[in-house]
């Protein structure tokens, strides 16, 4: 199951946009989301659900990549 | 040499975001203090400050950006709307100069409380040169962008140091101020253990601070930010702005002596200084913002080295500390007390001294005792910032 929604639910809670104002495929960067925010959310990912992001992700982009990145993570550390 | 105008005032403090109406509190003898985290061992008392960031970020915006670099933000563009500044200085010809005694000490805090989950933000919320940065980023300055940490007289160096670069050409137009924003547990306690922090009885936070007074027993801690906008009176005359004040001249010198004891030479020193810049005699000059923290020693030092300097004529120079009502701000100190004495140079109006019932006889001083003081001839006045590490500075403000 992609964790795409929840992401967004975390996004909304976190900073307030809605899901339909950042589209998955788009940049995040262009809305806003500089390295820094970036390195931010992705902690708020770990602590969210539990797991342990590494640290190749600086080219993620779009919000459908991480949650690609964050679905992989997850069924690895399940396994 | 260019005349240095003061032509904008921002604040973010204890008592409100408007300058005017913060005076206006001060005045009343309005005190801001409460009491703060009464799960601490020792009551303590504080001025914190009501701030809603959302009006100057988006919560995107505000990925590691401490409190400290919050109100910096908002205070410098507060004093850049003032000023009516944007737009008539070309980015290269800017100057940001912020001081900072402790950074962002609520980032840290959070770190230490934290266990071994650091925030990935911690560096870049806590570093002291963080409130500088964000507001050149929010102000587009591309010139000089500096910090300067001098304990509580870091805002008054940062202010001297703008006017001296605006005095000689060097930069167009400057924010200069300071911001603090340390009131967490571990702050408050480290301040207790050094024996510097007010007590008071039940109930009676808001006037724990009682600067010259024979009860004096310390200060408490603030928190809030201040700037104020720095250009040549000629281009301030040029560009139709409002000038509240001169910043006719400015000492800056160390007692080399102690690290936490005051001297009063070196602080004599630093007021002659300021006294022979803006070439002015000690009568000429009618009202002191002291430094007052309300320390045992500390009081009675400022007292003797204001008595070196204005010898006889020491009851002329009407004095008050204004730590009582908005504590003591720390880095952001004497940027504060700055806005404050061009406060009460533009209103001629000088703000009480509150909370003394008796005067210490070893400071006997000519206090401001009143509230609603009127002081109609007022032409010049001082602010006095005197700090941890000796360094003393004081800023001498005339009418325009």
């Amino acid at each position: 199951m992609s964790s795409l929604q929840e992401l967004q639910d975390l996004i909304h809670e976190k900073y307030g946009i809605e899901a339909s104002a950042l589209d998955p495929n788009a940049s995040m960067r262009d809305k806003g989301f500089d390295s820094l925010a970036l390195v931010e959310f992705q902690f708020a990912i770990e602590d969210h659900f539990g797991i342990s992001l590494p640290d190749v992700d600086s080219h993620i982009d779009t919000l459908a990549e991480l949650a690609a990145v964050v679905d992989r993570i997850k069924a690895s550390q399940a396994a | 040499m260019n005349e240095v105008a003061i032509t904008g005032l921002g604040v973010v403090s204890p008592h409100g975001d408007d300058p005017h109406a913060m005076f206006a509190a001060l005045m009343q003898a309005r005190s801001a203090l409460t009491l703060v985290y009464p799960e601490l061992p020792k009551p303590t008392a504080a001025a914190t400050v009501e701030f809603d960031a959302s009006r100057w970020f988006t919560k995107l915006q505000l990925a590691g950006v401490d409190r400290v670099s919050q109100f910096a933000v908002a205070a410098a563009d507060l004093a850049m709307r003032d000023a009516a500044a944007a737009g008539t200085v070309e980015p290269q010809r800017m100057g940001v100069y912020v001081g900072c005694g402790m950074g962002g000490a609520a980032a840290l805090d959070a770190a230490y409380r934290g266990g071994a989950r650091v925030p990935p933000l911690t560096i870049p919320a806590f570093m002291p040169n963080a409130p500088a940065a964000h507001v050149a980023m929010r102000q587009r300055a591309l010139g000089p962008v500096l910090t300067y940490s001098v304990a509580c007289a870091s805002s008054a160096v940062a202010i001297a140091e703008a006017a001296q670069a605006v005095q000689r050409g060097e930069i167009d137009l400057a924010v200069a101020g300071g911001a603090e924003a340390l009131i967490v547990p571990g702050v408050i306690l480290a301040w207790q253990a050094m024996q510097t922090l007010a007590s008071f009885a039940p109930g009676e936070a808001a006037s724990a601070v009682r600067p010259f007074a024979l009860e004096r027993s310390g200060f408490a801690l603030g928190e809030g930010a201040a700037f104020v906008i720095l250009e040549s009176a000629e281009r301030a005359r040029r560009r139709g702005a409002t000038c509240y004040a001169v910043l006719a001249g400015w000492g800056l010198s160390c007692d080399a002596t102690h690290l936490t004891k005051p001297d009063a030479s070196g602080q004599a020193r630093a007021l002659r200084q300021a006294l022979a810049r803006a070439d002015l005699s000690p009568p000429q000059v009618g009202y002191c913002n002291a430094h007052g923290t309300a320390t045992r020693i500390g009081d009675v030092v400022e007292r003797a080295a204001l008595a070196e300097v204005w010898g006889p004529q020491l009851d002329q120079l009407q004095v008050s500390s204004t730590k009582a009502l908005h504590a003591h701000l720390l880095g952001a100190a004497g940027a504060l007390e700055a806005v404050i004495t061009i406060l009460a140079l533009h209103h001629r109006q000088v703000p009480p001294n509150a909370h003394v019932q008796d005067m210490d006889p070893q400071c006997e001083l000519h206090l401001v005792r009143h509230v609603h003081t009127a002081a109609p001839d007022l032409q010049a006045a001082i602010s006095n910032s005197f700090a941890f590490g000796g360094t003393n500075s004081v800023l001498l403000f005339r009418r325009p």
